[in-house]
C-alpha cells in the first residue's frame, strides 16, 4: 500500500492544513485544506494563486527555511493553490482570525521575500495513559483542542435495566469538560457519539456481548463550551479521539471513519475545520463523518442554508476525509498510492506509528 | 516475503499475502481477522478476509495461519487453553481462588485439578503463592467465571509439563504482546539459530548464565513471567533479577537484537555475574 | 409473519395462529416488516403498523394559552405524545450583570472589528437585519442567558419513567437540543427582550416621543433615530424560562416539544415595562392592551424520522459491507425494498431502528420563499444519503405547511 516512501516520526510529518503569509507583493497569506505531505527544512514548494477560474494562476517558488512563528491574516475570500512537488495540490481558501499556536515553517520565495506558514494539522498518539485497556491524545491545532481519550472494554457494567442487551455489547460514552462538571451539553454530545461508535463497533463479536464498551474523553485544552453552545466545532476532535482510542484498545470494528468540520460564511464560502470562535460568526455550520466505505455515517448541520449548500459541503468534506475528488488541473500525484486520503491517512499513520514503535523487531525482520 | 502491511478494520487482507493454500491444510486465522462473504448481489462473490482491528498482518506459510499482530500492551483477556501464572487468593472447599489480572474477578481452580491430586494428596496452596495453569473455560457473559486447571483433564498429566505450583523464583511483569512474543519463541524448534520472533535475550542469558548453573523459566499469557535460578547458589538472587530486568528493559524499549545482546552482557556486568 | 397479514385479511387456521397484538411484542421486527413488505400477492399497499404512510405524520393537534398563570404557553399533542410548555417571564436588571458595563464595551468593539472583517463580503441583501445587530442579538440572548428552557418527562409518561429519578439523559440532551435551537434559529429577538430606558432629551422630538406608546419601536425618522439611541440605555432584560413537560411519550418527543415552545412562545406577551427614574427601578404596566408579542424570526418546524431495516442486523453478519457506491446502486435496483425511513416515528417503531434524521426547516416569506433548512442532524447508521435527505427535506417541506395551519388555529 505505501511503498517507497520514507518513513518520518510524526514531528517531522505535518499533517493537514496551513496558511501562509507573504511579505511580498504577489503572495500575501493563504491558508489551505488538508493535505498529508511533509514538508521538512530545505524542501522546495510553490504557491500557485488562483483568481477564481482556475486559468490565472501565479506561480511562487518558495523554500522551507526554518522553524518560525505565528501570522496573523487580514484579508479573506481570495481561492489558493498551494503545491508541494510530489504531493497533492489543494485548492484552498483564506481563513479569517487565525489564530493558532503550532508548527510554524518560513519559506524564502523566489523574490527573497519571506514567507510563514502556518502547519496545522491534527496530531494524535495512540496509548499514552498506562492503566486503560486503549488511550489516544489528539490535538487539532486549528481548532485548538486537545482531547485525551480512554477505553476500557469489554467490561462488566453493573445490572441496569438499559444496559443489558443479550446479544450485543453495550457503548457507553462520557464527555468530560475541561473546566466544568458534565452538563445537559454533554448529554447530548455523549448521546451522538454512541450512535456513531455503535454503528461501527462489532458488539456481537466473541466477549463482547452482555459487556460493556466504555469511552471516556476529556477536554484537555482548549476553549470551553458554552451553555448552550453546540458541540459541533468539538465533534470531529471528540469523534477522531474516540476511534483511535478504541482502535488501541483492540476493539473489533466493522470499519473506521474520519470527520470533519466545515463552516460557511454569509456570502457562501466554504471553510474547513473554523475555531470555535470562528465558527460564531458562520451562517452554518456543518459537522460530518465518513466510514472507510464512504458512507454518511453522521451529519449534524445548524445555521441557515439551503440543500444545496449542503451538497457542496458534504462534497468538500468528502474530499477533506477521503480525498475522493482528484483536483482539476490533474496535478495530483498520488506518491502513497489509491489510499491518499487527507484524514483518513491521518488515522492510518497514526496506528503505523504506533506499531512501527511495538514491532520494529518484526518489521526490521522483513 | 512481502513488505509489512498494517490493516486498519473493514480492510481486506490481500489475497497475496495469505500463504498459499493447500488442500488438505486449512488456513487458520488468527485474532483480528473475520471472514466474510461477499453479498450474493455483488459481482466478484466469494470469501474475503477483513481485518477488524488495527494491527500488522503476520502470516506463517509452515503452520499455515494468518494473524493480526495488535497493539502489544493491551490488558490480558482470559482465552481457553492460554498458559498463564496466577497467583492464589484464597481458597474454599473445591477450589483456589486466583488472580489472573489485578482488578478483575477471580479464577477458579478446583483443588484436584492437579496431576495425581486426590482428597489426600492435593497440594495445599497458601495465599499469594503462584501456580502455573492453563485456562480451561471462560464462560459466557457477564459474570462469566473463568476457571483455571493444571492437569490435562483427558490425561490426567500435567501437560504440557511444568503445569502446577511454582516454588521459589520471582515473578516480573511484561506487556501481553511480549509474553506472546517469548511463547512463540519459545515453541519454534530449538535448534533454529538465527533469532525467532527477534528475541536473542534468552539464548544470550542462557549462555551466560550456563556456568552459575542455568535458570528456569515460565511465561504466562497474562504479561508474567517467572524465573528462577536456584542452581547459582550466592548468586541466585542477583540472576534472578538481571533475568527479569534484562526481559522488562527488551519489551519497554523494543530493542533490536543486538541491542540486547549489548543489555545481558551490561546487566550481567552490573550485577557482577558470570 | 404470516399470521399477521393473514389475520388482517382473511382467516387463518386457529392451531398457530397468534392474535396480531402478541405478536407485535414476540416479534417487533417481523411484525413491521410484515406491514410494510406484504407479500406480492396480497394485493396490500406497503403500511406501517400503526396505519400511517411511511411519510406520514400523526394527528396533530395544539391548544395555545392554556396555562393562566404563565405569560404564554402551549400544549400540542402528537398522536400519543404530548408536549406541555409554559413561558414565563422575569426581569433580569442590568446592574445586577456583573460583566454587563465590561462585556458592553467589548461587544462594542468586536462588533466594529466584525463589521470590518465584513466589508469584502457579498452582502446579503434578503437578511434584513445588519450583521452588527445579529452579533448583538446573539451576544445578548447567548451570554446573558435571557432563554432558558427545561424539558422534564414526567413520572409516567413511558414505563421507566419512575418517581424520584434523576433527569434521564434522554430529558437533558432534549434540553440542550431546545436550547441550541433556540440559539441556532435566532428565533425570539433580543430587541423584545431589551428594557429601555430613554432618558428626557431637550428637543422639539420630546413631545413626539411622549406619544409614542411602542416604547421598542425603532424611529422611522432616520435622524431623529441616530439622535434617540445615542442616549437610550438599556436597563434591564426579560428572561425567558421555557419550561416543557412530556406528560405523554410515545415516541419522537422532539418534535412534540419544539412544537409546544413555538406555540408557547407565538403566544407569550409580555407587558410594557420602563424604567422610572424617580424610583430607580423597572416598572411594568398591568394593562393587558399594552402587553406586546413577541415578534418571532420565522416559523422553524421539527420532523424526524426515524430509518427501518429489512434486515435488522446487517451489519453484524458475516457478510462485507457494500461501500458507498455498491450501496447506492443496489438500492436504486428495483427490487424488493431494504429500508424504509419513516416519519414521526411513534414508541414502538423507534425501538426498531437505531439511525434518526432530524430536520428543521422554514420557508422564507410566510411560505411563499424558498425551503430553507435550520438544523439537519442524522446519525445511527449509514443507509441515508443525499438523495434521501433531499426526499426529507421536501417532506419536512409539506410537513411545514401542515404545521403552520396547525399553529395559526390555535
Amino acid at each position: 500500500m505505501r511503498t517507497g516512501q520514507p518513513r518520518l516520526g510524526s514531528q517531522n510529518r505535518i499533517a493537514a492544513y496551513f496558511a501562509a503569509v507573504v511579505s511580498d507583493e504577489s503572495v500575501r497569506e493563504c491558508f489551505a485544506g488538508p493535505a498529508a505531505f511533509p514538508i521538512l527544512p530545505n524542501k522546495r514548494v510553490y504557491f500557485a494563486r488562483n483568481r477564481g477560474d482556475g486559468e490565472d494562476k501565479e506561480e511562487v517558488e518558495a523554500k522551507v527555511q526554518a522553524l518560525g512563528v505565528t501570522a496573523t491574516s487580514k484579508y479573506m475570500g481570495e481561492q489558493w493553490l498551494v503545491h508541494v512537488p510530489g504531493t497533492h495540490t489543494r485548492s484552498a481558501t483564506h481563513h479569517p482570525q487565525k489564530n493558532c499556536v503550532s508548527n510554524f515553517v518560513t519559506f524564502t520565495t523566489r523574490h527573497q521575500a519571506t514567507t510563514t506558514f502556518i502547519m496545522v494539522g491534527p496530531t494524535a498518539s495512540l496509548a499514552p495513559l498506562y492503566r486503560a485497556d486503549g488511550s489516544s491524545s489528539y490535538t487539532c491545532p486549528a481548532t485548538g483542542y486537545e482531547l485525551l481519550g480512554a477505553v476500557n472494554a469489554p467490561v462488566e457494567l453493573p445490572a441496569r435495566r438499559d444496559a443489558l442487551k443479550p446479544e450485543e455489547a453495550t457503548v457507553e460514552v462520557f464527555v468530560k469538560p475541561g473546566t466544568t462538571t458534565a452538563g445537559v451539553g454533554e448529554r447530548y454530545v455523549e448521546g451522538i457519539l454512541r450512535s456513531v461508535l455503535a454503528t461501527v463497533i462489532l458488539g456481537r463479536e466473541k466477549g463482547l456481548p452482555r459487556r460493556g464498551v466504555v469511552i471516556t474523553l476529556a477536554i484537555v485544552g482548549g476553549e470551553d463550551v458554552e451553555r448552550g453552545d453546540s458541540y459541533l466545532t468539538l465533534l470531529p476532535a471528540l469523534l477522531h479521539t474516540s476511534l483511535l482510542a478504541l482502535l488501541s484498545a483492540t476493539v473489533p470494528l466493522s470499519m473506521t471513519f474520519s470527520a470533519t468540520l466545515l463552516g460557511v460564511t454569509k456570502s457562501g464560502i466554504i471553510i474547513p475545520d473554523p475555531s470555535a470562535a470562528d465558527a460564531k460568526a458562520m451562517a452554518s455550520l456543518h459537522a460530518l463523518a465518513f466510514s472507510s466505505k464512504g458512507h454518511l455515517l453522521l451529519n449534524e448541520s445548524q445555521g441557515r442554508f439551503e440543500f444545496d449548500t449542503w451538497e457542496a459541503v458534504r462534497q468538500k468534506a468528502l474530499a477533506i476525509c477521503q480525498n475522493t475528488a482528484v483536483s482539476a488541473d490533474g496535478d495530483v500525484s498520488m506518491a502513497e498510492g489509491a489510499e491518499g486520503a487527507p484524514l483518513h491517512d491521518f488515522v492510518r499513520e497514526t496506528v503505523e506509528d504506533q506499531v512501527h514503535r511495538d514491532y520494529p523487531w518484526k518489521i526490521d525482520a522483513v | 516475503m512481502t513488505t509489512p502491511l498494517v490493516l486498519l478494520p473493514g480492510e481486506e487482507v490481500p489475497s497475496d499475502h495469505l500463504p498459499p493454500t493447500k488442500n488438505n491444510n486449512p488456513l487458520k486465522l488468527g485474532p483480528g481477522l473475520r471472514l466474510l462473504s461477499q453479498p450474493s448481489t455483488s459481482a466478484a462473490a466469494g470469501h474475503v478476509l477483513t481485518a477488524t482491528q488495527a494491527g500488522l498482518l503476520t502470516t506463517d506459510a509452515k503452520r499455515n495461519t494468518v494473524s493480526l499482530l495488535s497493539f502489544s500492551n493491551r490488558r490480558y483477556l482470559p482465552t481457553t487453553n492460554d498458559l498463564i501464572i496466577a497467583q492464589i487468593h484464597h481458597s474454599s472447599a473445591d477450589y483456589f481462588h486466583c488472580m489472573v489480572t489485578p482488578h478483575t474477578a477471580h479464577a477458579l481452580l478446583g483443588q484436584l485439578s492437579f496431576e495425581g491430586a486426590t482428597k489426600k494428596t492435593r497440594p495445599m496452596l497458601k495465599q499469594g503463592e503462584l501456580v502455573y495453569a492453563r485456562v480451561l473455560s471462560v464462560g459466557i457473559g457477564a459474570g462469566a467465571e473463568v476457571e483455571l486447571t493444571c492437569v490435562n483433564p483427558a490425561t490426567g498429566k500435567a501437560e504440557p509439563g511444568g503445569l502446577g505450583p511454582l516454588v521459589g523464583g520471582m515473578v516480573f511483569d511484561v506487556s501481553t504482546g511480549m509474553a506472546a512474543r517469548l511463547i512463540r519463541a519459545s515453541s519454534a524448534s530449538p535448534d533454529q539459530t538465527d533469532a525467532v520472533e527477534g528475541l536473542v535475550v534468552l539464548s544470550e542469558l542462557d549462555k551466560k548464565l550456563e556456568s552459575v548453573g542455568g535458570f528456569e523459566i515460565a511465561v504466562g499469557r497474562n504479561g508474567k513471567v517467572w524465573v528462577d535460578c536456584s542452581n547459582a547458589g550466592d548468586s541466585a538472587i542477583q540472576a534472578t533479577v538481571a533475568i527479569g530486568r534484562c526481559l522488562q528493559q527488551t519489551d519497554e524499549g523494543n530493542l533490536s537484537t543486538s541491542e540486547q545482546k549489548k543489555l545481558v552482557s551490561r546487566i550481567l556486568r552490573e550485577m557482577k555475574i558470570g | 409473519m404470516a399470521s399477521a397479514t393473514g389475520a388482517a385479511s382473511h382467516p387463518v387456521p386457529p392451531s398457530l395462529s397468534l392474535p396480531p397484538s402478541q405478536f407485535a411484542r414476540l416479534q417487533p421486527h417481523a411484525y413491521l416488516l410484515a406491514h410494510l413488505s406484504p407479500p406480492a400477492a396480497s394485493n396490500q399497499p406497503s403500511i406501517r403498523a400503526n396505519g400511517r404512510a411511511s411519510s406520514q405524520f400523526r394527528v396533530t393537534s395544539a391548544n395555545a394559552g392554556s396555562l393562566t398563570h404563565t405569560n404564554g404557553s402551549a400544549v400540542v399533542r402528537m398522536g400519543d405524545t404530548t408536549s406541555v410548555c409554559g413561558v414565563r417571564a422575569e426581569i433580569l436588571r442590568t446592574e445586577d450583570i456583573a460583566s454587563w458595563s465590561v462585556s458592553r464595551t467589548s461587544n462594542e468593539a468586536s462588533n466594529k472589528r466584525r463589521r470590518l472583517a465584513e466589508l469584502n463580503e457579498k452582502p446579503n441583501e434578503e437578511d434584513e437585519d445588519t450583521a452588527a445587530d445579529d452579533e448583538e442579538d446573539r451576544a445578548h440572548i447567548e451570554d446573558l442567558n435571557l432563554l432558558v428552557p427545561n424539558l422534564s418527562l414526567s413520572t409516567g409518561c413511558a414505563p421507566g419513567f419512575t418517581p424520584g429519578a434523576p433527569p434521564s439523559a434522554l430529558a437533558q440532551s432534549l434540553s440542550h437540543q431546545l436550547l441550541s435551537l433556540l440559539h441556532s434559529t435566532r428565533l425570539v429577538r433580543a430587541d423584545d427582550l431589551r428594557i429601555w430606558y430613554q432618558p428626557p432629551s431637550l428637543g422639539p422630538e420630546e413631545l413626539e416621543r411622549h406619544n409614542d406608546d411602542e416604547q421598542m419601536d425603532v424611529d422611522p425618522n432616520p435622524s431623529g433615530g441616530v439622535e434617540d439611541h445615542k442616549n437610550r440605555e438599556i436597563k434591564g432584560f426579560w428572561v425567558l424560562y421555557i419550561d416543557v413537560m412530556i406528560i405523554s411519550l410515545a415516541g419522537n418527543p422532539f418534535d412534540a416539544a419544539w412544537a409546544s415552545v413555538l406555540a408557547a412562545l407565538r403566544d407569550t406577551k409580555l407587558p410594557r415595562s420602563w424604567w422610572d427614574v424617580d424610583s430607580e427601578m423597572i416598572l411594568c404596566s398591568d394593562n393587558v392592551s399594552e402587553a406586546s408579542k413577541l415578534s418571532l424570526r420565522g416559523l422553524p418546524v421539527a420532523s424526524s424520522f426515524c430509518v427501518f431495516e429489512a434486515d435488522a442486523a446487517a451489519g453484524w453478519r458475516a457478510v462485507v459491507i457494500p461501500d458507498a457506491e455498491e450501496q447506492k446502486a443496489r438500492s436504486q435496483k428495483k427490487g424488493s425494498q431494504q429500508r424504509w425511513i419513516l416519519a414521526d416515528p411513534d414508541g414502538y417503531e423507534e425501538n426498531l431502528g437505531q439511525e434518526r434524521i432530524c430536520l428543521v426547516v422554514d420557508k422564507e416569506k410566510g411560505g411563499k420563499g424558498k425551503t430553507v433548512v435550520l438544523k439537519m442532524e442524522k446519525h445511527g447508521g449509514w443507509t441515508v444519503d443525499t438523495d434521501d435527505l433531499r426526499q426529507l427535506v421536501d417532506i419536512s417541506a409539506r410537513r411545514w405547511d401542515e404545521m403552520k395551519r396547525i399553529l395559526d388555529q390555535c
